[in-house]
């Protein structure tokens, strides 16, 4: 599904990201970790072409994102606000989503009344745009966007950090669930340690733009990545 | 604490976005800025002869002593329209253990600072002390100027202060306006009351009962402590902040657009950004007003010189019907800038994005067209002009400003207002005037000159149309130069 070549991006002389190899299979849920300025970030926009890499490439699906445009028909992606288009009611937006995607206005009140749960009537029919919504609802549109066109690639940037706890665990669920029954692909990135154990199969935990462990998660993994948290140095030279 | 305050607002001035460009740009609007105050000097400087020009039998100071309250009166009509409250600049200091009192004291002395406290002195200080000091001594001309301070005080406050009440009620505002248009409408059309009169009545004894400078000083500190009483009352985010109660917003379509699909889908979502977003109606705004901008090359008695200058009114058929183009269009796509990062993941097809584009402008500018037909009145060669001005624009403009939208890197804050609003103004922007300006004029003047002003017109025209034909040929043009350039465009935009 995805395959990283070289992957390389620099910042005033400062290497932010470097990723010599790494693959992602369809079907693959994958955690991405690590602290502050870990190029968590930096990695997902090189994957959806948003920023150029200094060296190296990003495939999905065979196909080099820098070069063509067919990845964008099976992959979702919400990494900020900066997604969303904030003058537009949440209903405009999804139609306009669903548009790109030739649905039909009530293909897309189909989906949505799916959603009812996941948006605890605070998303729909009231009556504000985007930008007034708050950045936890904000999120919750951006993710149901992203759903809305039935992707086989997800991509989301710390989706838990700004919502409310039931919506923590409903999204959670929602995740295994479109992982298990659809074979989503999915790449979440998460500071809950917790969250992306529960939720991923494969955990990538990043330091200083270099992935330095490439994880399949088992019953230990939590705590492994925990003692990793907590002396961050130790496993830095281990690594080494 | 308030030399805190001071040295934290100078700090925030020169880091602020908008004083952190390129020297070259900086000094470019530096010089404007210095033209505009020089031209206001000029007029205050020879205020007395300009007067002395219009009414040459009366007393300077008499006259003089008669406008100086309309200009207060439309001065406090433009503070309205355009001062913006100082309120998020204390947003910081809130939770801080900072008495409440020091904090309005600063949030008082910063309103201060507003172009419009610097217009009463430039304009009226250079004739106090040309005209009333040798005219009445020092002492009338102290009471002068402080007089004019404590009018200038009072407008200051007392617009901050109306315009902080109408944050929590829409009407006020709508009341205060139409109460001061009523006053000039009794003044100038009723002739109920005169404010010549009254102004006379206040300055011309100012002459010679200098201590009446009293009144304006107690009623602008009167006003200052209204002021500062409601800000201390009042003193939370949501009512210093000049977001309106929000009312329902509906989400609405415009069924016209789907005819054309995807690119009709991108255009109605341009124009709700338009219609949705502060700056960007300004956009639309001007587009109204340039309507009436013909007038003044038409209409013989308003500027007989004009009448026969068909060089301007080329220029003004190709402002009335492209305007939008040009004002909108030379921040593009700045406009999308909170955005543009979803936009460029999303399934849209920057072919589809570009058609978008032209597709609005065409609209627009054809909608522009229409209203400018009326013109007819002065002869169907003024609606020949705006039409082949109407073909280039559609034809040519759309393709420079798009041309330049591939080198714009700015993002525009759209919920920030318009007026003195330099935010998204680079190079670009002043780049993009003169091709958009000039290029007509590299046809029309050479065969204007020889006497064939007609065949000018007529080969602009057809340029228009020729480069409407080709239309998708530059499509192709402008997306391989997008692509090359799409990561810096993102790049700038991300940056806030």
């Amino acid at each position: 599904m995805i395959e990283v070549k070289n992957l390389k991006k620099v910042y005033a002389g400062v290497i932010v990201v470097n990723v010599p190899q790494i693959e992602i299979r369809k079907g693959e849920s994958v955690g991405l970790i690590g602290n502050n300025g870990a190029g968590k970030t930096t990695l997902f926009r090189m994957l959806l072409d948003l920023i150029r890499p200094e060296s190296g490439e990003a495939l999905i699906n065979g196909e080099n994102v820098a070069r063509g445009e067919k990845w964008k028909d099976t992959s979702a992606a919400y990494l900020d606000e900066g997604f969303l288009i904030d003058y537009l009611t949440p209903e405009e937006y999804f139609y306009f989503i669903g548009g790109l995607h030739n649905q039909s206005r009530a293909h897309v009140d189909d989906f949505l009344a799916g959603y009812g749960e996941f948006f605890n009537g605070e998303i729909l029919k009231k009556g504000k745009y985007i930008r007034d919504l708050s950045k936890g609802n904000q999120c919750k549109v951006g993710v149901a966007a992203c759903l809305l066109q039935s992707p086989e690639l997800l991509m989301l940037d710390e989706p838990f950090a700004n919502i409310d706890p039931s919506t923590q665990i409903r999204l959670k669920n929602l995740l295994k669930d479109l992982n298990k029954t659809k074979g989503m692909t999915t790449i979440v990135s998460s500071h809950d340690l917790s969250h992306v154990t529960e939720v991923c199969d494969r955990i990538l935990l990043m330091e200083k733009g270099k992935i330095i462990k490439d994880i399949v998660t088992s019953a230990s993994t939590l705590k492994e990545l925990e003692a990793y948290f907590s002396a961050g140095i130790i496993a830095e030279t281990e690594a080494e | 604490m308030t030399i805190t305050f001071i040295q934290h607002e100078l700090k925030s001035f020169w880091r602020s976005k908008g004083t952190g460009k390129t020297i070259a740009v900086r000094i470019v609007m530096g010089v404007l800025i210095l033209i505009m105050l020089l031209y206001v000097f000029a007029l205050g400087f020879f205020l007395d002869k300009i007067l002395e020009e219009v009414a040459p039998t009366e007393n300077l100071v008499h006259i003089f002593s008669g406008i100086i309250l309309y200009y207060y009166l439309f001065d406090l009509l433009m503070r309205f329209q355009l001062q913006e409250l100082p309120t998020l600049k204390v947003q910081p200091y809130l939770h801080l253990p900072i008495k409440k009192n020091t904090i309005i004291r600063y949030l008082s002395f910063v309103s201060l600072q507003s172009f419009f406290n610097l217009w009463p002195f430039i304009l009226f200080l250079p004739f106090i002390f040309k005209v009333v000091k040798p005219d009445s001594g020092g002492l009338v001309a102290t009471a002068f100027i402080l007089s004019i301070i404590g009018f200038m005080v009072l407008n200051n406050y007392l617009s901050l202060y109306i315009k902080r009440r109408s944050n929590l009620n829409g009407w006020i505002s709508v009341g205060f306006a139409a109460f001061l248009v009523s006053l000039l409408a009794a003044d100038y059309g009723w002739h109920i009351i005169s404010f010549k009169n009254l102004s006379f009545l206040f300055f011309g004894h100012l002459q010679t009962m200098p201590w009446l400078f009293l009144l304006p000083v107690l009623l602008a500190t009167a006003m200052y402590y209204i002021n500062f009483l409601y800000l201390k009352q009042n003193l939370y985010l949501e009512d210093l902040g000049s977001q309106k109660k929000e009312a329902y917003k509906t989400s609405t379509e415009i069924p016209v657009l789907n005819y054309f699909g995807k690119v009709g889908d991108l255009v109605g979502n341009e124009i709700k950004l338009i219609l949705r977003n502060k700056r960007s109606r300004s956009a639309l705004v001007i587009c109204v007003i340039m309507m009436f901008y013909g007038l003044m090359f038409y209409i013989p008695s308003i500027n007989p010189k004009m009448a026969n200058f068909q060089a301007g009114k080329v220029f003004c058929g190709m402002f009335m019907t492209g305007i939008f183009i040009i004002s909108y269009g030379q921040h593009m796509y700045g406009w999308q800038g909170s955005h543009f990062d979803g936009i460029l993941v999303s399934k849209v097809n920057f072919r589809d994005f570009l058609r978008a584009k032209f597709l609005l402008f065409t609209t627009i500018s054809t909608v522009a067209f229409l209203l400018t037909i009326p013109y007819v009145h002065f002869g169907w060669h003024a609606v020949f002009i705006n039409f082949v001005m109407y073909l280039w624009n559609i034809g040519v403009n759309t393709l420079v400003v798009l041309f330049f939208a591939n080198r714009n890197y700015k993002r525009i804050d759209l919920s920030k207002g318009a007026a003195f609003n330099w935010e998204g103004v680079g190079a670009t922007q002043l780049l993009i005037g003169f091709p958009l300006m000039i290029t007509p004029f590299i046809i029309y003047a050479p065969l204007s000159f020889f006497h064939h002003a007609d065949m000018a017109l007529i080969i602009i025209g057809i340029t228009g149309v020729l480069f409407v034909f080709t239309r998708s040929y530059w499509i192709k043009k402008l997306e391989a130069d997008f692509q090359e350039k799409r990561y810096t465009i993102a790049e700038g935009f991300r940056n806030k």
